[in-house]
């Protein structure tokens, strides 16, 4: 069983099954039903297509702040890296500021989504005081607010969350500012990695 | 033997009895079930950072029902043996920054990406397989060989980070890294037959000689 989890891991159809054990139609079936019994498959249907992706990971369950992104998220992404969570499910709040903390361009991009949803204000407060990310989250919300109609965040987070004078202008990510977003970081004192036509995938 | 929905149980349970947030790194068996090489292991191996964090880890497990038991037993009489905590047939191997003789480095931190969090407080990062690969030549039971010979036949190994890290290890003090790995490989490449590259058994006898003169 685990040569042909390891022969078979990652995206297959039976067609892709067929010729990488270079079996007929009928044992890739069973192949897939003997990984699906032990956990390893979990199964998508395109048009009338199925298409299977099997993995390790499968077998974990838990979930990922990637799943939640997934979830709500207009632009999908990859998984680059697996970092699973068991016996809880990880809150909007959490996912956006692991998305913040990730530094991944697309990452924070396709995690804007989440400010439609969140309403936790002070958990996200807690938790963006607490990695460092009031003033992100602040901007990135003012830029979600551009695109998408969003739940209104609270006063105390913004006021909180504002900079002070002496405050000096930070990255989301190294190096980028916006040119289409000014105004945004200029109130926020962060420099926005986005620009208008990052934003198409929204529209 | 613990399996994988078990050792998914344990760590859950585990985590909602530590009192403060904590990270470690599965190492051997328990990190082989999470990268996918085995369906069971015999013990779960865990590396801490720090001491406090071991302390915290084994008053959690204390207050499940485990018990102390003597390392000596299945370790035999060698340096920076775990603290091993038992539960009928289930065991925690508990080190603090060395595995035997080896030392968890900050690369060896660096390379393990995999994360597993179990509720809040248990954060489990999993070992980079050449990682593996390398702490298994510091036990050297035949269920080590048996797990390296698994991970060798199943990924491409980048046999530069092994090398680069027994160059490490020595740098850390572990003077006879080279030599023990440069041993164990051997070994696999001529008992089990594993497509070991001559060239990476000569480049650590080669540190070797150098460490000599």
């Amino acid at each position: 069983m685990k040569d042909l989890l390891q022969k078979l891991s990652g995206i297959q159809t039976i067609e892709s099954i067929k010729d990488i054990l270079k079996v007929n139609k009928s044992m890739a079936v069973y192949y897939v039903y003997s990984l699906r019994k032990k956990g390893y498959v979990k199964t998508k249907r395109q048009g009338n297509k199925r298409i299977y992706n099997i993995s390790i990971n499968n077998k974990l369950k838990g979930e990922s702040y990637y799943d939640i992104i997934n979830q709500y998220s207009p632009i999908k992404l990859s998984i680059p890296i697996i970092y699973k969570i068991y016996g809880k499910k990880p809150s909007l709040e959490e996912t956006l500021i692991y998305a913040i903390k990730t530094k991944s361009l697309r990452t924070i991009l396709a995690s804007l989504v989440l400010f439609k949803r969140i309403n936790d204000w002070a958990e996200l407060y807690r938790l963006a005081k607490e990695n460092h990310v009031e003033r992100q989250v602040g901007a990135l919300y003012d830029l979600a607010r551009k695109i998408m109609k969003v739940r209104r965040m609270n006063k105390k987070f913004r006021n909180n969350s504002l900079p002070k004078k002496e405050y000096k202008y930070q990255y989301i990510i190294q190096d980028l500012k916006s040119k289409d977003f000014s105004e945004i970081e200029k109130t926020w004192k962060i420099y926005l990695p986005f620009n208008e036509k990052d934003l198409e995938e929204y529209k | 033997m613990i399996s994988i929905d078990r050792q998914q149980q344990l760590l859950l349970n585990v985590a909602r009895k530590l009192k403060k947030k904590i990270t470690v790194y599965a190492v051997g068996g328990t990190a082989m079930m999470f990268l996918g090489y085995k369906d069971s292991t015999l013990d779960i191996d865990l590396v801490f950072e720090n001491e406090k964090d071991r302390n915290l880890f084994k008053e959690a497990i204390k207050s499940i029902g485990y018990q102390e038991m003597d390392a000596i037993k299945v370790y035999g009489i060698k340096r920076n043996t775990p603290e091993m905590f038992k539960l009928d047939d289930e065991r925690f191997d508990l080190f603090v920054v060395e595995v035997i003789d080896f030392i968890f480095s900050d690369n060896m931190r660096k390379r393990a990406e995999q994360i597993h969090q179990f509720e809040d407080s248990l954060v489990v990062k999993i070992a980079d397989p050449h990682d593996i690969i390398l702490m298994k030549c510091a036990t050297d039971r035949i269920k080590d060989k048996d797990d390296a010979r698994k991970i060798i036949n199943s990924i491409k190994i980048d046999w530069d980070i092994i090398i680069n890290e027994a160059k490490n290890q020595i740098e850390l003090g572990k003077t006879k890294a080279a030599f023990e790995l440069g041993e164990f490989l051997e070994d696999l490449k001529v008992n089990m037959k594993l497509e070991i590259p001559q060239k990476v058994v000569n480049k650590l006898f080669d540190i070797v000689k150098k460490q000599i003169k």
